[in-house]
């Protein structure tokens, strides 16, 4: 009896691109959704604690000021608080909803007087809506 | 012309494993990116209005329904004129803003108060049922 060797299968000749494409689409997606986001300065800057969630939209004007005093309006460095109304009055045109939301992220350290100073800077480059950014702790009411 | 539909070749085996390959390259990209963004993820805001002087006579009348917080200091407050240790300032608002009342709370705060503590009696006014928030200017 002979024994007959079945035939071997053919090489593979192409590149499987289907996982690359995959982590391609899904890095567009989640870097589509978190771009608002990413807008902020990288300042370092400790929030205050709270336990309340207010305004939980993506989409909005961050001024940023640290405790030494350095301010961004989103990733853009200002050199003072005259510098501010004209930021967010550049940011506000530039985007499509003039309503947008303007957030104060100050560091918990500073004298609230710098912070109403940047809220009525805010104001004054047109923006309708304030906020004041916390850091969100755990167990909070939702 | 010889056509096969359906059929495997002779000597290959059916597909036994799924490819796990794609599903493992994706979660461990989502997990970088999620790593990467958590700290952004636990921030929230407060709305605050931009109000006017507490002392300004023109606001008398809408005066009378809201409560009026002053920080004098890191841990003290007045309410409506009443001096109230941050401690007790959640059982001090309770009474006030409850249901059917307005719930709108003025906040004047000292220059040289921290931002800190601040945020904490806004946040403890927004637990007890405070809706709208005005900072009072100079």
């Amino acid at each position: 009896m002979r024994l007959q060797r079945s035939p071997e299968p053919p090489p593979l000749a192409r590149i499987n691109v289907t996982p690359i494409i995959d982590v391609a689409l899904v890095l567009v997606i989640i870097l589509l959704v978190t771009a608002p986001m990413m807008s902020t300065s990288d300042l370092p800057v400790e929030l205050p604690g709270a336990h309340a969630r207010d305004l939980e939209r993506p989409d909005f004007i961050s001024v940023t000021v640290a405790r030494d005093g350095r301010l961004a309006v989103d990733e853009t460095a200002a050199a003072g608080i005259g510098d501010v109304p004209a930021l967010v009055r550049g940011r506000l045109a530039a985007g499509r909803d003039r309503n947008r939301l303007v957030v104060v992220r100050a560091d918990a350290a500073l004298p609230h007087a710098v912070v109403r100073r940047l809220l009525e800077a805010a104001r004054e480059g047109g923006a309708r809506n304030l906020g004041l950014a916390t850091a969100q702790i755990a167990d909070g009411r939702p | 012309m010889n056509l096969r539909f359906g059929r495997r070749a002779p000597g290959e085996g059916p597909l036994a494993e799924i490819n796990t390959t794609p599903l493992i390259d994706v979660s461990l990209v989502l997990v970088v990116i999620l790593l990467l963004a958590t700290p952004l993820t636990f921030e929230s805001s407060f709305g605050v209005r931009k109000g006017d002087a507490l002392a300004q006579p023109a606001l008398v009348a809408d005066r009378q329904d809201r409560v009026e917080l002053t920080i004098t200091g890191e841990r003290q407050v007045e309410v409506n004129g009443r001096a109230v240790a941050v401690d007790q300032l959640a059982g001090a608002l309770r009474p006030l803003l409850r249901p059917g009342s307005p719930r709108e709370i003025a906040v004047a705060c000292g220059d040289q108060v921290s931002h800190g503590a601040f945020v904490r009696v806004l946040d403890i006014a927004r637990q007890n049922g405070a809706q709208t928030i005005s900072v009072a200017g100079d």
